[in-house]
């Protein structure tokens, strides 16, 4: 042993002893700094500004269905004019819809609250606040977000083709998304579905690992893991949930693929379509949805957790209070992480799936609701008697949990296999996800958006702006989300095109109409919002101090714009956890702060 | 050892190093091992061959082989993952990081196959024409054992 | 061992080292391998969902029971077992080639990796030839009344259960010339009929063909499950895939081996993570070979 030479981070490398100690000082060309950049704080940008645009067409996407569901049969002539023999006469038609809600469901799913969400938020967050110079590997983490981009390109490709996007729903079930000739949406559309869909898969796995081996293994010294702020775990989780179960999804995509183009038969089984008898037997469709929802579920996940991380940092930072409970609220992450894959198939209870391992699974679900709890708690109880600073990112951080309660509950419901039965499919389960994952999750992102937007350029968006984005973006998503638990306890199924032609469901006409309306007004109220974005970042408010939140974690210990390399010196050492907030009569002591001698314990 | 590297990368604490005469001994005997389970792997595959051979084929025999085979390949597994790819030889942080998230494969695959044989037993309930062309009708040829219908 | 002290002194997690005392790259490698565990067992476990929800599944020793210019002769697992001693050995020169580059041998790295390609390339060409005779294969099989030739595919397995006797008498009188020609090859009555062309054979009628062929000695099938050629050619062709580009990754290391970068670098840590891509994909060979040949 005596001849190893030990060499210590703190310097740039992670690679050997003669690495260059000042990446952020040579000269860089527009196209190494800006577009193929290596730095996880440009790639994460990169991500969030493809989320934003993702987010507006998916946004778009559902106000077009909202108008079929609210206002069926109505002609709207402009229609016809933006989308031709899609809405003819103005008229949105079936196959036009049914494209609508598959692509509006895929884009936000993956292309916003994953790739936009955590993409955007482990680039940025991983390396600043663990104490890294950058990603474990930068080039990986640069191709990660390019087979993002090329995913991109696929998926929106395939909004062109002539028989138009994938139809079968976002989760593409076969036999439909198997058989061309079962729907228009499963031609072509549903090939470049796939392709995109594996591109995406490699994209979040080189990120996947990026994350999780940065947080392992770069952490700064005394970065304990117990020291790490709560965002940390929560990205860690995601993305140990993404590189366990989105390869998952790949397999049972390419068995989709080759059910669709070779001829296999791995999920069709005595199908007779238009009369024809295919010669498919022996494959189980139950066998794609165990495949998918394996993935499925801990998506969710991976969707949701990103969110609780920075809500609870978030809070702790903007209430001046210690996050309460920091171990109960890792350890409820972990249980969360690893239940995520425990659970699947309680998307399946309806499917003829064996009523005893539904039993099972039903028990592993309703589990979910322990860490989820104690969580909410701890939230609660971080705000209670908080001295809470009500910035924007605090708003959108008490409506993530707000959300979260309210469509926590309604999960309740659905993870009874017995209930589930007469809400499976209907709008109840519309309403449970949308609320207690993507609208909630849209609301973390918007408190990190808010919250860090300083710290990634270095300008503070228009508060005014966005205390009209918050008020309006809450009071919309229960307008919206809340009624369709009536419709779908009374019934009322997810996905229909036109439901007039039910006599019971005929009082819930207006009901439908208001939800319409209010969906095109917190819309247009997003688009505020990617105003607010994009002319912020160029005119927006300046930054004057390194730490304009007070906060204890070490991204604000950089300077306002960093560099690549994130700190001109050494990289500050870790003497405490992140959450030291009104202690011993300080508002804040910073991570890097030694504990001094005659410090209280926490 | 005048060739050993002596560079120790920025994140690891110490370097592993095995002495070459132990280290050859090591291999030549997992190679040996390795090809003695494969060797029993096939002995055991030719008596399942034997016994579908025969007139009776006793079900839990073959059952019981393959059980046999599967504990064998996990051995082999054990050893390929351990020797070759060095992770005996890690601290047991890494042997734990990498084995705990392999857990996972048991609910995934008994989920999996519970709800695959259950699929079975439905259709043989309730879809007479599968139950008839596809039910072994006599011993000789197959393995998979009768199952009892309606049994879940 | 000194190092053993040292163990039990480190604070693994404190921060400023990796708690696991191994470089990212191949911790990212590792995590990488068990991704991509999950995607094979992914395959596997659909393969053993899918068995399970049937009644009947293809005895593997009747399947692969065909060995490179023997002809007909049953030897089951025969050739498998040769396929899964090359993965093997190629396994152990892989070792050997790691342990070469820890001690910054370079000559020794090349030619164990060269070994290794070598040994990569033959599972490949078994492989090929596998697939080829299972695709060209010529099997009869009963459906729907009449007698059938097909070969193990995609959508066509000829491994189903055994046809009733009579059944298939009654089968033979209504296929096709053609087959029945064919079948006149597989088992004719007189060792001559053999010998005679497929084009000789389709010149006689039809009754006179049936008088040729063995009946009494021949065996006929049903189709066998479909979902059997998927999972077969989808898994071992994944598998396949894996092997390929393993060769492709020695191909690169074997190249920078021979230029010198890694001796530049100052260490063989990259040799260190192609070896474990390598003994990974034997790995998964040890469950392909289970769950397709053995079980």
């Amino acid at each position: 042993m005596s001849d190893t030479i030990h060499i210590h981070p703190g310097q740039v490398g992670h690679e050997v002893a003669h690495d260059d100690h000042h990446h952020g000082h040579h000269e860089q060309s527009f196209v190494t700094k800006y577009i193929f950049s290596q730095d996880h704080k440009t790639i994460g940008k990169q991500f969030l500004v493809t989320g934003i645009i993702w987010a507006i067409v998916g946004g778009l996407f559902s106000v077009l269905f909202r108008l079929q569901l609210g206002f069926p049969g109505q002609t709207f002539p402009i229609l016809e004019t933006v989308f031709g023999k899609w809405a003819e006469g103005g008229v949105i038609k079936a196959e036009f819809y049914y494209a609508l809600i598959t692509m509006h469901g895929t884009v936000l799913v993956f292309f916003v609250l994953t790739a936009g969400l955590s993409g955007t938020f482990a680039n940025l967050l991983i390396p600043l606040q663990v104490g890294a110079r950058d990603m474990a590997s930068p080039f990986l983490n640069m191709l990660s977000y390019w087979f993002f981009f090329l995913a991109s390109i696929v998926m929106i490709s395939s909004l062109f083709l002539h028989t138009g996007p994938a139809a079968g729903g976002w989760t593409v079930y076969p036999p439909l998304s198997a058989l061309g000739q079962a729907s228009i949406g499963s031609r072509l559309g549903m090939d470049f579905w796939i392709v995109s869909m594996a591109l995406f898969v490699v994209s979040a796995l080189l990120g996947g690992l990026n994350y999780i081996a940065t947080i392992l293994n770069m952490r700064t010294k005394g970065m304990s893991m117990t020291r790490l702020p709560l965002t940390i775990w929560a990205l860690f989780f995601t993305a140990v949930l993404g590189v366990l179960s989105f390869p998952v999804l790949f397999s049972g995509l390419i068995l989709l693929l080759f059910d669709r183009n070779l001829g296999t038969s791995f999920y069709l089984s005595d199908i007779v379509v238009n009369g024809e008898i295919l010669n498919n037997e022996g494959g189980s469709a139950i066998l794609f949805q165990h495949l998918f929802w394996f993935l499925g579920h801990p998506e969710v996940y991976i969707i949701l957790l990103p969110a609780m991380g920075m809500v609870s940092e978030i809070l702790s930072v903007n209430s001046r209070k210690p996050i309460f409970g920091y171990m109960a609220m890792l350890g409820s992450l972990f249980a969360i992480a690893i239940l995520a894959f425990l659970v699947w198939a309680h998307h399946m209870f309806v499917t003829g799936l064996n009523p005893f391992l539904g039993s099972i699974f039903v028990l592993l679900t309703l589990l979910i609701a322990v860490p989820s709890a104690i969580k909410v708690f701890n939230w609660l109880t971080t705000l209670w008697r908080g001295n809470i600073r009500l910035t924007p990112a605090t708003l959108f951080a008490i409506g993530f949990v707000s959300l979260f309660i309210s469509g926590g509950l309604t999960g309740i419901f659905l993870g009874n296999s017995t209930i589930d039965i007469h809400l499976h499919d209907t709008m109840f389960v519309v309403a449970h996800f949308h609320i207690v994952m993507g609208v909630a999750s849209m609301f973390g992102m918007f408190a990190g958006i808010y919250h860090w937007f300083p710290k990634m350029f270095g300008r503070y968006l228009n508060s005014t702006l966005g205390y009209i984005h918050f008020w309006v973006t809450i009071v919309g998503a229960y307008l919206i989300f809340w009624p369709m638990h009536y419709e779908g306890l009374a019934g009322m199924p997810r996905r229909y095109l036109d439901k007039s032609s039910w006599a019971s469901f005929s009082q819930f006409g207006d009901l439908d109409k208001m939800i319409t309306i209010v969906s095109i007004i917190v819309f247009a109220v997003q688009l505020m919002f990617v105003f607010n974005f994009f002319y912020s970042i160029f005119k927006g408010r300046k930054v004057t101090s390194t730490n304009p939140w007070g906060a204890n974690t070490l991204e604000w210990t950089t300077p306002i714009n960093p560099g690549h390399g994130n700190w001109e010196g050494e990289i500050p050492e870790v003497h405490r956890w992140a959450y030291d907030y009104g202690k011993d009569g300080r508002e804040f002591i910073p991570q890097t702060e030694p504990v001094g001698a005659n410090e209280s314990k926490h | 050892m005048e060739h050993q590297q002596n560079v120790l990368l920025s994140e690891m604490t110490f370097q592993h190093h095995t002495e070459d005469a132990e280290f050859k001994r090591r291999v030549r005997k997992t190679t040996i091992l390795l090809s003695v389970i494969t060797v029993i792997e096939l002995g055991i595959g030719l008596t399942i061959y034997t016994i579908h051979k025969g007139a009776h084929p006793n079900a839990y025999l073959v059952l019981a082989f393959k059980g046999m085979v599967c504990i064998l390949t996990l051995a082999k597994a054990y050893y390929i993952v351990s020797v070759f790819m060095h992770l005996g030889d890690e601290i047991r942080n890494m042997i734990m990081t990498i084995v705990v998230p392999l857990m996972l494969f048991i609910w995934f695959i008994a989920a999996f196959i519970i709800d695959g044989n259950s699929y079975k037993n439905l259709r043989n309930e309730f879809d007479p024409h599968f139950k008839e062309s596809t039910m072994p009708k006599k011993h000789g040829e197959e393995h998979t054992p009768a199952p009892e219908p309606g049994k879940q | 061992m000194a190092t053993t002290a040292t163990t039990h002194q480190t604070k693994w997690w404190s921060g400023g080292k990796s708690p696991f005392n191994v470089e990212y790259g191949k911790l990212m490698m590792w995590y990488f391998l068990m991704s991509d565990a999950f995607t094979f067992g992914a395959f596997l476990i659909s393969y053993g969902s899918i068995r399970f929800s049937q009644n009947f599944w293809p005895d593997p020793n009747v399947v692969f029971n065909a060995f490179p210019g023997l002809g007909h002769k049953p030897l089951p697992l025969a050739f498998v077992s040769i396929m899964t001693f090359i993965l093997i050995i190629s396994s152990v020169t892989m070792v050997l080639a790691v342990h070469a580059g820890h001690n910054g041998n370079r000559k020794a790295v090349m030619k164990w990796i060269a070994w290794t390609i070598v040994g990569g390339l033959a599972f490949l060409s078994c492989q090929a030839w596998e697939w080829h005779h299972l695709i060209t294969g010529e099997h009869a099989v009963l459906a729907d009344g009449k007698i059938e030739i097909i070969g193990q595919t995609m959508t066509g397995n000829p491994w189903g259960q055994l046809a009733d006797h009579n059944a298939m008498l009654t089968a033979l009188n209504n296929s096709s010339n053609d087959v029945l020609a064919t079948l006149v090859h597989e088992s004719p009555l007189k060792p001559e009929f053999h010998d005679m062309t497929h084009k000789q054979l389709l010149g006689i009628p039809k009754d006179q063909l049936l008088g040729m062929i063995n009946t009494a000695e021949m065996h006929v099938r049903s189709k066998g499950p479909i979902a059997f050629g998927g999972y077969f050619f989808g898994i071992t062709g994944f598998h396949g895939f894996h092997v390929f580009s393993g060769v492709i990754i020695n191909l690169v290391m074997l190249i920078m081996t021979y230029k010198g970068v890694f001796d530049r670098k100052g260490h063989y840590l990259m040799i260190e993570k192609a070896g474990l891509y390598w003994h990974f994909v034997d790995l998964v060979w040890v469950f392909v070979f289970l769950c397709f040949y053995l079980i």
